[in-house]
């Protein structure tokens, strides 16, 4: 996902000139399994404090697509499969959580089928046992649009009768429920990734009593979730559910100043072996001021920070002072940042000036200007390593990564923009081409590099700086994307561990829509897709990857694995629609008070349903 | 007299429709992002664009979409009188979350212009009065330093001087008297109220200086001096009295700006007030709530002003209104 489009402009807000901090500290914070002081006890509060929390469906899992969101829901919601809440590839890999197995599948790949552990009860004011009705009513709630549900793309021409309408849910012809405990999904196609997509919280069983009430905007929902995980919205107990007219919000949450979970006690630890539930609450406030966020941290009224990037004195103080280290976790990501080309417009619909670009890009330079090794690690390909294992790739990598002219000269005298071999695009195209970058550091710390860059060999940028979220609008829709040339502003996470994550949506032809396509790249065109959406074809052709993609869909396990390990080079080597620039890491800032700290792999942040604490504080 | 309010209040509503159309203009002209895109998700389809386009009314033509925003004004919607509809990005009514922030604004701006009225006009008169002395200098140096100084600066070294070294300063946030008592509550004002008002304190003590010198070398200055009345009322009353009238406009203004937002001061000390509110709604395109500030704002300002014509009626017996 993108990793929140506005939570990304938040997430950067105090990292305006971080070279100082940590460019040369390197990884030296503690990973997250290094073991944190204290014992490790039941109790306590995560209190912690955010500058925003940025939702964009209203906290509504439905309608919901930000990684922040998901990590609330980690404590909030259980679904059919989920994760451990570690770190690593480990944290990626799905196990039974609401279902009693991984589920059977048939043997062509069409049908599966889940139970429902015993025993499982909605918190309150619910207090009833989960059926698979529940997870049934959520997947019609992905299909209606007037809930502004965004997740049908997983589903839809996946499971039977799946497809999205206006109006309230509607019965699915292809999930059958035979008996309270067991859920049937009919899919249309093989879909290896299937149970992946089943960790989603969007498809966390929903109450209809509760939820039938909210058929309007997404929002209504977000304020009165009803807990099937081990913590409940504070105030749940309180809400009156015999009628939609005396359903009032939940009390422990305020999209403008707080959420404050508690306790779900329905949930009961023996049915739920991959949530730990250590602290008794969690407590996360709103602070406008970042800077005062670490402070507290530091003085000890807040255990810990959430997602905000700490200030470049915070990482510097971190970093040097050997007592604090400890208290420094880096974790790696599961995103990649990276420098977009697209590929209908000149030059770079010629795949020599692509990669003369990804010889000469100073990617150390990139890395300094967000703050050096401790925010993210130089990337040599598309996919993070935790998505299909591929590591030490770098068709592309030069001395120390800051770029190499020879080879790019070199790759440059075979482009058509370079008649006269001089190792510089001399084409008239090459002038006044559009960058587009965000308006914010430190995006706009690294552009004077890549410019600089750029015009070694010869591709003149005009830089067009935009607020984040109207930078990924220029380019998700085609017609104005075809104006940008090359971009800065994009990166791209994971929804959830599979390498599919990072293939379909960004390099397939299907995912070209004429608006909010995230194949910026225009990878995959075709000819028919060009006109439709009023764009010029390159004579030359767009290159596709729609057959690697499928030829990797129907597999698994190692085979998956190593399929999409091979798109990746084929996409660094034959397409070359990015110049990727580094995976980033999570930085999270805790104070001694937390004696178990956690990441989740799979929401990229701190893992608040295993994180423990020492404060007895109460939510 | 009330002839004089009622055609003052009249261009008061014309003047926030202008404001208000202005802005509805320069949101649909010029729009930062289209919010019906930024809340349709990762792949949305035309459907879900659509749909959130119709869910925040964004599908009617914009001239329409202003009509009802005013009819919902002046007659009120779902959530109240007046009717200024739901954050795009919240899903509150705008109504309450506003009156909600504007508490916060109002005690910051309130308790910050008592500040800078006690500091700022006693600074200028000594400073007036002793012209060159020791205590000018010191006022004026002092009006010098914190007219220059940013107030992001000034806040974060009160932070970081009272708070997190001398530990005699609450910390930053805000603590509704509701809840928390009025103790807590101006506890944690104290230092945006000084923050805020020495800016201004600095200003006003500049001014009334300037104000009061000129005044005193007036005729009737001497007159009143030739009468043999006291000088401390010669000051008070002769001198003060006709040095204050523009402080007055000047205090109109700044305290109805104020409901703008006190931007900065409100985020160094995470006051969830007006100020930070407008600036999370441009980022996100949440126009309703854009425009219910520029109204909250604009109507801070043009009824201040009135207010300040009215009590200038009062102040100098020379301005009469008919």
């Amino acid at each position: 996902m993108r990793v929140s489009r506005k939570g990304s402009a938040l997430l950067v807000l105090g990292v305006t000139s971080l070279l100082i901090a940590t460019a040369c500290s390197g990884n030296n914070g503690s990973s997250s399994s290094t073991p944190t002081p204290g014992a490790v006890t039941k109790g306590g509060t995560y209190r912690s404090a955010t500058s925003s929390f940025g939702f964009v469906g209203d906290f509504d899992p439905v309608g919901e697509y930000t990684a922040v969101g998901f990590s609330y829901y980690q404590m909030l919601l259980r679904t059919l499969l989920n994760y451990t809440g570690e770190a690593g590839s480990a944290g990626l890999v799905p196990h039974p959580d609401l279902a009693t197995d991984m589920g059977t599948v048939s043997s062509d790949g069409l049908t599966y089928t889940y139970h429902l552990k015993d025993n499982i009860k909605f918190g309150p004011p619910i207090n009833r046992e989960i059926t698979s009705s529940d997870i049934k009513y959520a997947f019609e709630r992905i299909d209606s649009s007037s809930l502004v549900a965004q997740y049908a793309f997983y589903f839809d021409g996946v499971i039977k009768g799946m497809a999205q309408h206006s109006g309230p849910p509607k019965n699915i012809s292809g999930i059958d429920t035979p008996d309270s405990k067991t859920i049937v999904f009919h899919l249309t196609t093989p879909t290896s990734d299937f149970p992946a997509r089943l960790s989603l919280a969007a498809t966390a069983p929903v109450p209809q009593e509760v939820a039938k009430c909210f058929t309007k905007p997404a929002g209504g929902y977000g304020n009165d979730i009803v807990s099937s995980g081990p913590y409940m919205i504070q105030g749940a107990d309180q809400m009156d559910p015999s009628s939609c007219s005396t359903i009032k919000p939940m009390s422990g949450y305020d999209p403008t100043s707080k959420l404050i979970l508690v306790r779900n006690p329905n949930w009961d630890q023996s049915t739920d072996n991959l949530r730990k539930a250590y602290v008794d609450g969690l407590n996360m406030s709103i602070d406008s001021n970042v800077d005062d966020i670490f402070n507290k941290i530091s003085s000890g009224s807040l255990d810990g920070s959430f997602y905000e990037i700490p200030p470049p004195t915070v990482l510097q103080k971190y970093s040097t002072t050997a007592s604090l280290k400890p208290y420094m976790h880096i974790d790696p990501q599961n995103t990649t940042y990276y420098i977009s080309m697209n590929l209908i417009v000149p030059p770079f619909d010629d795949i020599h000036v692509r990669k003369a670009v990804n010889y000469i890009i100073d990617k150390a330079a990139i890395q300094k200007a967000w703050g050096g090794a401790a925010t993210g690690t130089i990337a040599g390909h598309i996919m993070p390593p935790s998505m299909a294992g591929l590591t030490d790739y770098d068709p592309y990598g030069t001395s120390g990564n800051a770029g190499d002219l020879s080879k790019a000269e070199a790759e440059m005298k075979q482009s058509k923009y370079d008649p006269g071999k001089t190792g510089k695009c001399t084409d008239s195209v090459c002038n006044d081409v559009i960058l587009l970058n965000r308006n914010e550091p430190p995006w706009t710390d690294a552009e004077a590099g890549i410019v600089a860059d750029l015009a070694k060999i010869g591709i003149n940028v005009k830089a067009r700086e935009l607020e984040s979220g109207a930078a990924y609008q220029t380019i998700d829709t085609v017609k104005s994307g075809a104006e940008v040339g090359i971009s800065m502003n994009p990166r791209w996470g994971a929804d959830y561990g599979d390498p599919n994550t990072f293939a379909q949506p960004l390099f397939s032809s299907q995912s070209i829509i004429p608006v909010g396509t995230s194949n910026y790249s225009m990878v995959s065109m075709t000819k028919g897709q060009a006109s439709k959406f009023g764009v010029t074809y390159p004579s030359g052709g767009v290159p596709s990857a729609d057959s690697q993609i499928s030829g990797c869909l129907p597999k698994t396990g190692q085979d998956r694995q190593t399929c999409f390990q091979d798109l990746d080079k084929y996409l660094m080597e034959q397409v070359v629609p990015w110049v990727p620039m580094f995976y980033a890491n999570q930085v999270t800032i805790t104070s001694p008070t937390v004696t178990n700290f956690a990441f989740d792999q799979f929401t990229g942040f701190i893992a608040l349903q295993n994180v423990a604490v020492s404060n007895n504080a109460s939510p | 007299m009330w002839r004089y309010i009622i055609r003052r209040l009249v261009w008061l509503v014309l003047t926030l429709l202008f404001i208000t159309g202005l802005t509805y203009v320069l949101f649909f002209v010029m729009p930062p992002t289209d919010p019906s895109i930024l809340f349709a998700g990762k792949h949305p389809t035309p459907q879900v664009i659509e749909q959130v386009r119709k869910n925040l009314g964004l599908d009617r033509p914009f001239v329409v979409q202003y009509y009802l925003y005013v009819k919902h004004i002046v007659v009120g919607d779902q959530y109240g009188w007046p009717g200024l509809g739901f954050s795009f990005t919240t899903g509150k009514a705008v109504r309450s979350l506003i009156l909600e922030k504007l508490a916060v604004t109002f005690a910051l701006s309130l308790g910050a212009s008592i500040v800078w009225l006690m500091i700022g006009v006693p600074i200028g008169i000594i400073s007036a009065i002793k012209p060159g002395s020791l205590y000018d200098r010191l006022g004026m140096g002092f009006a010098l330093f914190f007219v220059s100084a940013p107030v992001f600066w000034v806040g974060l070294m009160f932070l970081w001087i009272f708070w997190y070294k001398l530990h005699i300063a609450a910390g930053t946030g805000y603590y509704p008297i509701s809840q928390y008592g009025v103790l807590t509550w101006a506890n944690h004002l104290i230092m945006p109220w000084v923050v805020l008002a020495l800016v201004f304190a600095a200003f006003y003590a500049r001014m009334v200086r300037g104000n009061l010198i000129e005044t005193m070398h007036e005729d009737y200055i001497r007159t009143a001096r030739a009468k043999g009345i006291s000088e401390r009322r010669v000051i008070l009353k002769h001198g003060l009295r006709a040095a204050l009238t523009p402080v007055v406009t000047m205090f109109g203004i700044d305290f109805g700006l104020l409901f703008g937002g006190a931007i900065i001061t409100e985020t160094v000390f995470n006051l969830q007030g007006i100020g930070l509110l407008s600036v999370q709604s441009v980022n996100n395109g949440d126009l309703p709530v854009i425009v219910a500030i520029t109204l909250v704002a604009s109507f801070a300002v043009c009824f201040m002003n009135l207010v300040v014509d009215i009590i200038y009626a009062y102040l100098d017996p020379r301005v009469r209104y008919t």
